[in-house]
């Protein structure tokens, strides 16, 4: 295959990141189509280096990550409800701080990790989270980028960015817990 | 934080979980966290899945549908 080829092969791949991150089709369209284009510009930047897919997926999120920053100053994150995020929490727990159903354990993780059905649970549920969670949540875990960077970014407290985080891990939890390990005697 | 109190709820602890993942815990809530993970199955469930979200999370994108 050549390069075209292969590109063409990762376009998919990448736009359903993009669009997943962004939340916003044209954005992605254009995030993508600039990684592409950084592609066939310098093919020599990657040959040797790594897998064209990691690489793709490097610029891309180094794409991602500024328009994140620009809309990130153009938009100002209003600071969430902060009761309603912990009412929410509040359910799992009772009065006294105990878990109301004590979480289980995940059976055979590690095999999950092997299956491409689990990414697309897990996508599922990272989009499933509320926007700014799911946004802030991709930002830390996905484009691994510093808290310290992510609140001075997004111009919100440590403590805040700290809640939110909380928040989107205690739901990616439940959801994967509901949607693949408590189903899954794989 | 109000006092030097030993033991922790599975609801702070679980606060503390997340937290480890973005930064040094104090001393304190490292030894606190401790105590309570020692004695407490349904916590160290939620500790080894934040760490394999994390994991997960850094593979999503990764996975191969043809092979590396």
């Amino acid at each position: 295959m050549n390069l075209d080829q292969e590109l063409a092969q990762l376009h998919p791949l990448l736009l359903r990141f993009a669009k997943a991150q962004l939340r916003h089709d044209s954005m992605a369209e254009d995030v993508v189509s600039e990684t592409l284009l950084a592609l066939l510009e310098k093919p020599e930047g990657f040959e040797g280096r790594s897998s064209l897919r990691t690489y793709a997926t490097g610029i891309l999120k180094f794409k991602i990550v500024d328009v994140l920053r620009a809309r990130g100053r153009e938009v100002h994150i209003e600071p969430m409800d902060e009761q309603s995020m912990d009412d929410a929490l509040d359910a799992l727990f009772a009065a006294d701080g105990h878990w109301r159903e004590p979480p289980p354990a995940w059976q055979q993780p590690e095999r999950a990790l092997e299956q491409s059905q689990f990414f697309v649970v897990l996508q599922g549920c990272v989009d499933k989270l509320p926007a700014k969670l799911g946004r802030i949540f991709m930002m830390r875990e996905w484009l691994e980028m510093e808290t310290e960077t992510i609140s001075s970014e997004l111009d919100i407290t440590a403590n805040h960015c700290g809640v939110m985080l909380y928040r989107a891990r205690m739901g990616l939890r439940e959801c994967l817990d509901l949607n693949w390990f408590a189903g899954a005697s794989k | 934080m109000s006092g030097p109190k030993i033991s922790l709820s599975c609801q702070e602890v679980s606060r503390l979980l997340s937290d480890r993942q973005d930064e040094t815990l104090p001393a304190a809530d490292r030894a606190r966290l401790r105590l309570h993970l020692v004695m407490c199955g349904a916590c160290r469930n939620v500790q080894e899945q934040m760490d394999f979200m994390r994991r997960a999370m850094q593979q999503l994108g990764k996975e191969s549908d043809g092979g590396p």
